[in-house]
Order: C-alpha cells, then structure tokens, then sequence
C-alpha cells in the first residue's frame, strides 16, 4: 500500500513513518532533536505503532531527564518492563551518567565488565573520554540482545548530547586500539619490570586486564557497525517549525552523515492550525510563521519523509493519549478546513 | 688550466650567493618556477586556487543569505560550503606533502650541486697545481702554505685557490652591500629632509588660502 502511495506522489515522499514499521529488518531506532520539541511523545507513539506490526518492541530512554514516566503515567527503571495496556511493548530508562559509578561498584565487588582491573588502572582506563558512556551503553545493548526484542526504540538525549553519545564508539575505539597496540609491544617489557606474574598494584594482573579492555572494545566494534548499516539503524529527526530547532536539526542531520547513520524521516511536532475563524491573532501570526518554515522544511529535506503533527490543546500523557496521538504519525492529520 | 680556476671561482660564487639570498627563498622561488610549469603539481595548486575562489565566493553568499528567512537556500549553500572546505583542506594538505618533498629533493641536489661538487674538485684535483708562482717570490714556508696540502710545492694547490676565492668574494660582496646601504641610507635622509621643508611649506599655503578666504 505504501509503495503504492509513494508512487502517487513523485515530488515528495509519504508524509509518514510508514516506511519505517515497513522496514522489517529495522532493529534500532533513535529519536532525537533539540530539547523540548516532543522527543518522548514521539518515541513513545512510535514505539506503540511498531508494537502493532513487531514482535516486541523496547522503548529505552537514554534522557537524564526521564520521561517515560511521565509520559505513560507509569513507574519505569533500569529493568524493561512491560507497559500497561500492551504484551509486547517494554520500557526502560537508564541513566548514561549514573552506570558508571555502579559499574565501578560492580567492580570492586568482583563482578560486572570491569571486575579485574586493579583500582589505579581502572582509573586510568576510565579516564579515556567517553568510556564512562559507551561503556554504561555497551552494557545496555549487552542486555538488550540478550532479551531478544526485535526492535528497540531510543528516546535520546537533547541534540548535543545525542551526537556525543552516537560518537563514543569510534572515538573509544580509537582509543582502545591505541592501548591494545600499546600494550602488545610494550607488554612483554612491562612485564619484566613488572616481575614474571606480571601483577600490577593492588593486584591486578596486566594480561588480564588488557584482556577485558579487548572484550569491551568488540563490543563497541560490534555495535559500530550495527549502528552504520543503514538496514538495521535509522534515526528519526523530531523538530518544531522554528528557526533554531531547524537550525540544529540540519546542524544534526549533517553530523549523522559524517558518522554514516541513516536518516530519513523527520517529524514536525506542535504545529498549529487555527479555525477560519478564529480571533486568537498570536496563533495566527505563529501559524503564518510555521507555515513559512514548513515551506523551508519541505524544500530543504526532499528526500526525507516529513511528518506533520498538529499541537493538541491537551497534554498527550497516559497510554490512550498517546495511542490517539500515534495514529497520526501513520496516517497524516488533516487540518480543519478553511483554516490560515 | 683555466677552466678548473675559473670553475671553482664560480662555485664559490653560487654558494655565498645562496648563503646570501637563504636557502628557504631559493626553495621558494624554484617551487613557484615549479608550478607553472606543466606538473602534476601545478594541476594541483590550479585547482587549489580555483577552490579558494569558489569557497570564498560561496561564502559571500552565504554571509549574504538570511538563514532566518531563506533557510532552505541557506543550508544547502551551507552544506555545499563544508563540503567545499573539507575538500579545500585535503588539497591544502596534500599540496604541503608535495611540496615537503619538492623541498627535501631540492636541498639534496642543491647541497650535491654546490658543497657536494666542491669536495669533489678539491679530492681529485688535489695534486694538481692551480698556476705555479715563480720561484723566489715568496719564502719557503709561504711557498709551502700556498700548496698545501698536497700540490706540488711551489704551486697554488685547489683548497687554498677556494679560500682566496672566497675571501674575495666576501670583500666584494660587503663592499656592495655597503655601498648600496649607503646609497639608500642618503637618499632616506634626502626624503626626510624634504618632507621636513614641505612641512615647513604647508603653514605658507594654509595662510595664503586663509588670506583668499579674507579677500572673497
């Protein structure tokens, strides 16, 4: 059916997220954009519209801010948990910044990825820019695999930090490759300083410890690559018609292309669409800006499916809301007639 | 023999002139002569120049170009401008690299060229006498000094023909240089002296245009 309506209307695409509950073979989706534009309400209605037509869905939040909560009036935490109303759709927040003092707690337990590194090298191995986060998603994807959904949806982080987040794996990588390289010449004489055991302080032993800073960086690896095929990754771009939330919508949509992660689909939240005769001259004059920056949108972002999703005059919060809400991202809300 | 006197007094000349100009302008100059000629670098540094054009025209229109108003027309002249200057670097860089290479290359067969020849002479021709001083002229142990070290003795040898080319070279040079200092220092002082009297002369127009002014 999609095909069919592509096929309509040459000059610009579906203006749907059609093609993305079509793409089978989809296994991660970010929703991303400047913050305060409508991030989790879309992510949350995407994530309900890929529940119908998936297996089962995960719905991770990767916010400081969480708002999945708030978003589905239901408690959600570190574990996946069902969301009320559905069978097979999950949600779970984690906190990019707060795993890693708890990976480091893990570790002085003598459990988790980074159990084995003496304290000083742990230091030093966390002082790698960016560790900290990679490392708390590399665990996370860990546990997503491991629980077998088949399509994992995330609510990011405000743009900045989105990019940053999506950056780690090739900057650790880099990173880690240095080490690795590092510590193959330089292991043997290290070792003789060392003594034949070739423990370091606080006990921890160098081989060993290269061996695990090796595992977490084919994790990485791993998700590198899955992250750049355009075939299991996209990412949705979420903004509103206003010049600055354009401004770093490009600015991101730029930066996605330099790190070879495909993207397709934009969703233009909160646009209003006033009666013909409505009195309210702020929402008309808002209007006729939006209107302008829709055009710019439009021509701009050819190749992108556009989708258009209308301001409600109530909160979208709680699963009906949201369920209503999500429908629109399927089949595109027609503005009252008559109206600017 | 002539020709190897006059030889080594020609190089002798090349290097204190290069010492002279810098070695870096030399590159300089010779990497420019380089490019216009028909090289593969020249293509490059073409290139690199029509780029900079572009980039700085499209960057003119992009400084010309609302982003607030036009910002369709001014992302994708935004996206053409990265593109552009990402390209703009790698040339930039690449065009270094060869001329790092051009560099090295030319300093290694300006030193053969140069102190490389002139060892080279003054080995081989080492036994060989310069021109011959008639006997008598100058004592023994002068007569020794100017041959050493191994021409035969009471001959001029190549290495001390080298020092007095050189040591007259020097002179020469220095006297030019001094004089040509001189020259510009006295016609410096000539300017001055008369941008001091047009000074002078301005008050004498300024009143005579006041005195107009008076008259009208």
């Amino acid at each position: 059916m999609s095909t069919a309506l592509i096929n309509t209307d040459d000059e610009q695409l579906e203006p749907t997220l059609q093609s993305i509950l079509d793409q089978r073979s989809l296994r991660w989706i970010f929703v991303g954009g400047k913050g305060g534009v409508g991030k989790t309400t879309t992510s949350c209605s995407l994530a309900i519209q890929l529940a119908k037509v998936r297996r089962s869905v995960l719905l991770i939040s990767t916010d400081p801010a969480h708002n999945l909560s708030d978003a589905f009036s239901q408690k959600f935490g570190k574990e996946a948990r069902l969301v009320t109303g559905f069978e097979n759709l999950s949600a779970m927040e984690i906190d990019p910044n707060g795993s890693i003092q708890e990976l480091m707690g893990q570790a002085d337990e003598g459990e988790g990825p980074a159990a084995g590194m003496g304290g000083m090298m742990q230091d030093l191995a966390f002082a790698i820019p960016g560790i900290d986060e990679a490392m708390s998603f590399a665990e996370v994807l860990k546990q997503v695999k491991s629980l077998s959904y088949e399509t994992i949806v995330f609510d990011t982080a405000p743009t900045g930090h989105t990019l940053r987040f999506l950056q780690f794996p090739s900057v650790l990588e880099k990173a880690l490759a240095k080490v690795s390289q590092l510590s193959t010449q330089f292991g043997p004489m290290l070792n003789g300083i060392l003594g034949a055991n070739g423990g370091l302080p606080n006990g921890a032993n160098l081989s060993e410890m290269m061996e695990k800073l090796e595992s977490v960086r084919e994790t990485i690896t791993e998700v590198n690559t899955q992250f750049k095929d355009e075939n299991l990754t996209t990412f949705v771009c979420v903004c509103i018609p206003e010049f600055l939330s354009l401004y770093e919508t490009e600015r991101m949509i730029q930066e996605l292309a330099g790190f070879h992660i495909d993207t397709h689909c934009i969703v233009v939240n909160q646009l209003l669409f006033p009666k013909r005769e409505s009195e309210c001259d702020q929402c008309n004059a808002r209007r006729r800006m939006q209107k302008k920056y829709l055009k710019e949108i439009e021509e701009l972002y050819e190749e992108f499916n556009v989708v258009k999703m209308p301001l409600l005059v109530e909160e979208v919060r709680g699963v009906d809301r949201l369920r209503t809400f999500s429908e629109m991202l399927i089949t595109p809300y027609v503005p009252p007639a008559g109206g600017l | 023999m002539p020709s190897i006197l006059v030889l080594v007094f020609i190089l002798q000349l090349v290097i204190h002139l290069i010492n002279t100009f810098g070695a870096v302008t030399i590159n300089n100059i010779l990497w420019r002569i380089y490019n216009q000629l028909p090289t593969p670098a020249s293509k490059t540094v073409a290139g690199q120049r029509q780029l900079k054009k572009q980039l700085l025209k499209l960057k003119q229109e992009l400084d010309a170009t609302s982003s607030q108003n036009e910002f369709a027309k001014w992302a994708k002249l935004k996206r053409q401008h990265d593109k552009m200057l990402e390209q703009y670097e790698k040339s930039k860089s690449s065009l270094e690299s060869t001329q790092k290479t051009f560099d090295s290359t030319i300093s290694a067969l300006r030193w053969l060229g140069t102190n490389g020849l002139r060892m080279l002479l003054q080995f081989w021709f080492q036994k060989q006498p310069m021109y011959w001083i008639p006997k008598g002229w100058v004592p023994y142990y002068a007569e020794w000094l100017l041959s050493f070290p191994r021409a035969p003795l009471g001959s001029v040898s190549i290495q001390v023909w080298s020092v007095a080319c050189l040591a007259m070279i020097t002179l020469v040079s220095d006297a030019l240089v001094a004089a040509v200092a001189l020259a510009v220092g006295i016609n410096a002082q000539g300017d001055e002296i008369q941008a001091k009297e047009k000074g002078n002369g301005e008050p004498m127009t300024m009143s005579a245009s006041t005195e107009k002014v008076k008259e009208l």
